[in-house]
């Protein structure tokens, strides 16, 4: 059977080349992050196990002065830290550049991860305007199942941070003991 | 199941008793002439006995309400209480939550409430809310008068395809009858503007709000509906909008009644809220009664009805489709306030509104709602509301009735200044001795409001209604209201039974069962064909200006589980 | 991307679905079946097409329990429900949280279950728009439908939102490019301006960008109110912006004919939170002096102004609803979600049509980690890595019919287009079932022996 096709497996990003070491290692910036139409669309079509996702939601987007400072180009990673946490991110240059000194997330479980879970009161964590910095990193982006793991460790009896990020990954498919969709639904494709 | 309520002290304007002790007897949730020996007694010897109370005008479900709540937390807070084994928990003092409005009015003994206002674009979130609120029965009245098909037509003196657009929008929203807020003004009011009297246009329509009024007021008669139009005039809350308010009441006096639409009520428009349209003078400076002026007119002219609105000086929440009325409001007291406009319908708005009986203005508006009463010779003309939540919550219905019934506290009120001097400066109250008994307040909260809706199941205690009665453990014979108008009060706030469709939902004053609401619609008969046509006429205008698709527009049957259909008969 | 042809093989189509993706609630989409399967869409925008056109891979299709090795398995529906039920029934702080995707019908089951159990019903709002209803309950709520918005706004702002990505049809449906009665050119009759510190998508279809710096909302809203109110603005540059832009900006929101300011997270999320919105609505109540303005909160998801309309009819408040002392009670920064979680409050936590595991700061999401999960759901996301008991529940709008409202306030009746998977039930038969197991599991607490009312109410 035909289906439409939404799938789309990295954002679409402005090319940029940067060349050379860069002028930093450690880039002091603002966190902000929120959604974008990829992010959207991969999230509610219920493809976070993918690649596609991880790609969406775990890109850090960068004004492209920003990236020749720390000599990444798009698609390299980076790690980025904050008082809350730190997570490994792709990066990419930013479709609403320039905004130099400022970087954009979108909201996902990678983003949670350093962002700030304080209210002041008001129901709501500050998302938004929380000072981190970036810096180039050999480390892996990981997939969703991997990253909920490797940061809330619910089901596995493993406490260190590094051993836990290096497991066997999860992939890009539910891993529970039961009946499949394809199994389940009469179907022809 | 036969139940007999056994020497109770009835009073059933309807049915011409004043007073008498007497058996009221129901079976299977009508009342009766008579029972078998197996019938339960449930005495009530030397106890008030009524129809059970109809409220002909409150906000009591819909979007505005939501945005009251939302809005007020403070409000809901005020009325918290416990859940128990039989009620869920309740909040809210002015702006109930729905279980609440529900339990509230059967503590007060009431059975039936008209929702006064309702958009049709948000019919469905009406009926959500009607079909959460327990113990009543809800007809909703849809707005008309600031509709732009309507407009259209009146401009035109199209009164047949106005005619056939309120029959098919009766169904659509499972609607009781025509509602009319500040015609014109509201449209106005998308351009931040009013109109100022009734001979005002509204921007770009080319049409008066009399045009309005006349046409909706002959295709009500036309369509032999059983409510008449039900208005809010314009320049409502305004200084000096007694001429309006005369000159709205006086540009229907030549249209004709539907022929079957007389046998079931004498008026052809009710006005809602008169308190607040019945003021002299030209800025709240100079600001008077006029309320004398527009009880003549009323004592005059039989084609007019007309509810009160009376101010119980509570802090509260207004709220109307007379959204620039509510803009003005803003300016005076600054507090909060909320909007919302409803594209090619009405626009409302909400502010939370403190009437106190120290502030000039408000006493004045106290005095002149008990003044309308006190003028106005005939009780049938007259109902009691406080336009819930607007003047004040229903829940102070007892406390008003205490007034109409009591001089000396009326005088006491205004001797001792527990209200402003205006009270008796700047109105004729303080000269006006009349007492209601409690026959004429049967009338005015019972027969009256269901003779000017046209119910013809309830509102009486006549064989074959609904079994809709409530009990006050109050003695007649015992109690002199005009001195203990405490306990007259007292009396008044909780029935010591209110039996809804023969089921018994308070007994000795504690509320023992919770029953599904119903709504109550109208369904026009003998229309369909040129309700087809006006739809299929509109059609292209609904599809390119209207933000929702034709058929999500209706109210599904989903949203009215329960219903009574009232079938009228159109030709 | 690549060219992909148009799907031509279908059995029928079924026209004005509603899409069950943001605040918009576009109810005119039309669905392509064959073989009782949704092929294509047609009117949607990318995120309701990608919606609605779901991963089959992730779709959660049969009720599961993790077993002792922390795996999820799958059990029949008799042993999820009642497992879940007993999470629920023995817990003392239950909170459950979601409910802005899915049906109004299918809320009515969870406060009733709610109310029974005493626990903290709350939804999205207290992660998105949470600041915003604080807001209205300080200043107000001056709002509109869309469609007047279509038919008369000449000036439209969009601050702090992106709707280009987050609400894409907006812009063309109800407030931009749209033909309205009194905008008979559609885009040439409006003035756009975008308040973003982004140069966002939105941004670049305005007619004007104002990029106040990050934070800058407050100062630069304040701004415009001062000079609204005829005052003279003595620094030079307010918030990164030139005083001679805010004179103008001003000037040109006064002379509009109807204008409507549309906010989004880009306010609420920011340090100075609901105050960003106070002030905004004061200034759309300044406005209103001279002209006609209003304003709407640019809602996400396409029934969380449903819930918070729901409760608001049910019990009096919003959203952060507190059952446990047998009445509601509410407070900011209370009895919100996060704010439970954060404090590790809750013993017991469900989550219906929400992922928290993907919009939670990880600070509020590491207690999930120490207390039973139970997710109700249509697909396997974040939350599903925390979840211990996962109930595969129906789409609605798709599979299942529903009513929602709008970012307005609109209600819509969501129908119903295909049938579900065998296996998954619908979300109001689910709740259902857990409310009256937990009935049986334990009797209601906090009742009280007697009505006594309150007597501040009297």
């Amino acid at each position: 059977m035909h289906y439409a096709n939404t799938y789309l497996e990295k954002p679409v990003v402005p090319d940029v080349k940067i060349t050379g070491e860069g002028t930093t290692d450690v880039l002091k910036c603002m966190l902000n992050t929120g959604s974008d139409i990829y992010q959207g669309a991969c999230k509610k079509r219920g493809s976070t196990l993918k690649e596609e996702y991880k790609n969406a939601s775990g890109t850090c987007y960068m004004d492209p002065r920003d990236m020749a400072k720390l000599g990444v180009n798009n698609w390299d990673t980076v790690l980025v830290k904050t008082d809350f946490g730190e997570v490994v991110l792709n990066c990419a240059v930013s479709r609403d550049a320039p905004h130099e000194g400022t970087v954009f997330v979108c909201k996902g479980p990678w983003a949670n991860t350093i962002v700030s879970h304080d209210t002041y009161c008001c129901s709501d964590p500050t998302y938004k305007g929380i000072r981190c910095t970036v810096e180039k990193t050999d480390r892996k982006v990981l997939l969703m199942a991997d990253l909920m793991r490797w940061v809330y460790k619910k089901y596995v009896d493993e406490e260190d941070d590094d051993v836990v990020e290096n497991m066997d990954s999860l992939g890009e498919l539910p891993v529970y003991h039961g009946r499949k969709w394809e199994e389940l639904i009469d179907h022809d494709l | 199941m036969e139940y007999i309520l056994k020497n109770g002290i009835v009073y059933d304007p309807a049915n011409e008793v004043n007073g008498e002790k007497m058996d009221v007897m129901f079976k299977d949730g009508i009342i009766v002439d008579d029972v078998s020996a197996d019938a339960e007694v449930l005495d009530v010897t030397d106890k008030i006995v009524m129809p059970a109370g109809i409220d002909p005008h409150a906000h009591v479900a819909g979007p505005k309400l939501v945005v009251g709540r939302l809005y007020r937390p403070e409000d809901s807070r005020r009325g918290v209480t416990q859940k128990t084994k039989v009620l869920r928990s309740e909040s809210g003092f002015s702006i109930p939550s729905c279980p609440a409005t529900g339990y509230r009015y059967s503590r007060l003994g009431y059975g039936t409430v008209v929702e006064a206002a309702m958009p049709p674009l948000e019919a469905k979130h009406t009926h959500e809310e009607i079909a959460t609120i327990p113990q009543i029965d809800i007809p909703a009245m849809p707005l008309f008068g600031n509709n732009w098909f309507v407009m259209e037509y009146a401009k035109d003196n199209n009164i047949e395809d106005i005619a056939a657009f309120v029959a098919a929008w009766l169904k659509l929203t499972k609607g009781y009858g025509i509602k009319i807020v500040n015609p014109c003004g509201s449209e106005a009011w998308g351009w931040g503007m009013n109109v100022h009297g009734i001979n005002d246009k509204a921007p770009y329509f080319d049409v008066t709000s009399k045009e309005v009024v006349v046409a909706l007021a002959k295709a009500n008669e036309m369509l032999n509906l059983p409510h008449s139009i039900h208005i809010h005039p314009n320049d409502l809350g305004h200084p000096g909008n007694v001429p309006t308010t005369i000159e709205t009441m006086d540009c229907v006096k030549d249209v004709k009644k539907g022929s079957k639409a007389a046998e079931i009520r004498d008026q052809v428009m009710h006005v809602c809220h008169l308190q607040f349209h019945s003021y002299t003078g030209n800025s709240w400076k100079d600001a008077a009664s006029g309320a004398e002026e527009v009880a003549d007119y009323i004592n005059k002219h039989d084609h007019i009805t007309c509810d009160i609105g009376q101010v119980t000086l509570d802090e509260t929440t207004t709220m109307t489709a007379d959204a620039p009325m509510e803009y003005d409001l803003f300016k005076l007291s600054g507090l909060k306030w909320a909007n919302k406009d409803i594209e090619c319908e009405t626009a409302a708005g909400i502010i939370p509104c403190i009437y106190s009986a120290k502030n000039p203005v408000n006493t004045l508006q106290w005095a002149i709602g008990l003044e309308l009463f006190l003028h106005i010779d005939d009780p049938w003309k007259v109902c009691l509301t406080t336009d819930h939540p607007n003047a004040g919550p229903f829940t102070r219905y007892p406390r008003i009735i205490s007034w109409l019934m009591s001089n000396t506290r009326r005088m006491e009120m205004i001797e001792n200044r527990e209200v402003h001097k205006w009270a008796e400066k700047r109105t004729t109250l303080a000269t006006l001795d009349r007492e209601y008994d409690f026959y004429d307040i049967a009338t005015i909260s019972r027969a009256a409001p269901a003779r000017i809706y046209g119910f013809t199941d309830k509102g009486a205690l006549t064989p074959g209604y609904r079994a809709d009665i409530a009990v006050y453990d109050i003695n007649p014979n015992d109690i002199d209201p005009s001195r203990q108008y405490a306990e007259i009060e007292k009396g008044f706030n909780v029935a010591d039974y209110t039996i809804k469709d023969g089921q018994i939902l308070v007994k000795d004053k504690e509320i023992v069962k919770v029953k599904e609401s119903q709504n109550v619609w109208v369904n026009v008969q003998g229309w369909e064909k040129n309700e087809e046509k006006v739809i299929n006429n509109i059609m292209p205008f609904f599809t390119q200006y209207y933000s929702v698709k034709w058929e999500n527009y209706p109210v599904h049957d989903h949203y009215v589980s329960n219903p009574i259909r009232i079938d009228v008969d159109g030709k | 991307m690549t060219y992909e042809p148009p799907v031509t093989d279908y059995d029928h189509i079924v026209e004005n679905c509603t899409c069950a993706f943001c605040g918009c609630n576009c109810d005119d989409l039309d669905y392509l079946v064959k073989d009782g399967h949704v092929v294509a869409v047609r009117h949607a925008c990318r995120l309701g097409a990608s919606k609605i056109m779901e991963d089959m891979d992730q779709r959660l299709i049969v009720p599961m329990i993790r077993d002792e090795n922390g795996e999820l398995k799958e059990v029949d529906w008799d042993t999820a429900l009642d497992k879940a039920a007993e999470y629920i029934a023995n817990s003392i702080r239950p909170v459950f949280y979601g409910w802005s995707e899915t049906s109004t019908e299918t809320m009515k089951e969870g406060v009733a279950l709610g109310e029974y159990i005493g626990a903290v019903l709350d939804n999205q709002a207290t992660i998105c728009h949470g600041p915003s209803l604080q807001a209205v309950q300080n200043a107000g709520y001056p709002i509109q439908t869309l469609g007047e918005v279509q038919n008369r706004a000449d000036m439209i702002a969009y601050s702090g939102s992106n709707a280009m990505n987050s609400h894409p049809r907006h812009m063309a449906r109800y407030a931009v490019f749209c033909r309205g009665y009194f905008r008979q050119r559609g885009r040439f009759d409006r003035t756009v301006v975008t308040m973003d510190p982004k140069f966002s998508d939105t941004a670049k279809c305005s007619d004007k960008w104002i990029g106040f710096e990050q934070n800058g909302d407050y100062g630069f809203y304040n701004a415009i109110r001062a000079v609204l109110r005829g005052k003279e603005l003595y620094q030079d540059v307010i918030s990164g912006i030139p005083k001679e832009d805010i004179y103008e900006l001003a000037e040109e929101m006064k002379n509009a004919e109807f204008g409507v300011l549309f906010f989004g997270l880009g306010l609420t999320h920011t340090l100075s939170k609901q105050r960003n919105i106070d002030i905004a609505i004061k200034m759309v109540q300044d406005l209103n002096k001279y002209s006609k303005w209003g304003l709407t909160p640019m809602r996400g998801h396409f029934n969380v102004n449903g819930f918070n309309i729901f409760m608001a009819f049910e019990c009096g408040f919003a959203f952060g609803v507190d059952y446990c002392r047998g009445y509601p009670r509410y407070m900011m920064g209370e009895t919100n979600t996060i704010d439970l979680l954060v404090r590790k409050e809750p013993d017991c936590f469900m989550v219906i049509a929400a992922d928290p595991g993907a919009h939670f700061p990880n600070g509020a999401n590491q207690h999930l980690a120490d207390i039973p999960v139970i997710q109700i759901d249509i697909h396997w996301g974040p939350s599903t890595e925390l979840a211990d008991v996962v109930l595969p529940g129906s789409f609605i709008g798709v599979e299942c019919a529903g009513t929602s409202y709008r970012m307005d306030g609109v209600p819509i009746f969501m129908k119903k287009a295909i049938d579900k998977p065998e296996t998954c039930r619908d979300d109001e038969w689910i709740v259902r079932e857990l409310k009256e197991r937990v009935m049986k599991l334990r009797e209601e607490p906090n009742t009280a022996p007697k009505y006594v009312p309150n007597p501040n109410a009297l």
